[in-house]
């Protein structure tokens, strides 16, 4: 069924209704949920909350943007809560306007030896999960939203509250943070 | 037009964007001769766009059960089929 007679559906008290759309979306929101905070566990437990949250005020929303966006806004909010709560946790600070390191190589790593099929390789994982987890929250969401998940810097903007010229700041930083991390880690 | 032509108007777009410029503009257009001529700015746009690339195919299912706790969760457990 089409997925705007769902949201009318839901709307006017469906179970069925909103049941069905939870299914829609719920591996996209997992997925990022998962991409955010890199626990299973926590993953899941953001996943309900934000579909606890999306159940609760189905009624207010106004179909000006997709359902995707507007579920995207709820699960970031509640990554970021949770983000919040690891304020120990030290991430690596890219607020510093000298950025010229995030730019130079120490070493150069040969890109092209990588495996296509990478998805099904452990230690490339590794490599990922361990240069995102080093990547501060707020920079996170931003790469993830706007990169990953291919909202537009517009669409960004509004779910994490930032300006556009903000979003853009953290990106460019978050991208060549994260190249040079993999750069680093395919050197050795 | 070929893939190597629409990803470099792809990286293009990306640079003049987060600089405010559209693609005609004449810092753009400095960028792009840059670009052409400069193996160590290729190299690093090429793999900007490989690491996008990667942590977009690093994709994570649904554990199993996960379904289901959400549902029953949500208590909506009487609306499945």
């Amino acid at each position: 069924m089409d997925e705007k007679i769902l949201i009318d559906e839901a709307k006017q008290g469906s179970r069925k209704a909103l049941s069905q759309l939870v299914r829609l979306h719920e591996q996209t929101i997992y997925n990022f949920s998962f991409k955010i905070c890199r626990d299973r566990e926590k993953a899941e437990n953001i996943m309900q909350e934000t579909f606890y949250s999306f159940v609760k005020s189905i009624h207010q929303f106004d179909g000006n943007s997709k359902l995707s966006t507007w579920l995207y806004r709820i699960v970031a909010n509640h990554c970021m809560m949770a983000a919040r709560k690891l304020k120990n946790y030290h991430f690596v600070s890219l607020e510093n306007d000298d950025d010229d390191g995030l730019y130079e190589d120490r070493y150069t790593a040969d890109w092209s030896r990588l495996p296509d099929k990478f998805t099904e390789d452990q230690e490339l994982k590794n490599i990922l999960d361990e240069a995102i987890s080093k990547l501060s929250p707020d920079y996170r969401v931003v790469f993830l939203l706007r990169d990953v998940e291919g909202l537009s810097t517009e669409e960004t903007a509004q779910i994490t509250e930032l300006s556009v010229p903000a979003v853009k700041s953290r990106l460019h930083r978050a991208r060549a943070f994260l190249r040079k991390e993999l750069n680093e880690a395919f050197a050795v | 037009m070929s893939e190597k032509k629409s990803n470099c108007k792809g990286v293009m777009q990306h640079i003049c964007e987060s600089l405010g410029e559209d693609l005609n503009s004449e810092r753009c257009i400095a960028i792009k001769h840059h670009l052409d001529d400069c193996p160590n700015c290729k190299t690093y746009f090429k793999t900007v766009e490989l690491t996008i690339d990667y942590f977009k195919k690093y994709e994570v299912q649904l554990p199993e059960g996960a379904h289901e706790r959400l549902i029953s969760f949500l208590n909506l457990n009487d609306c499945e089929e």
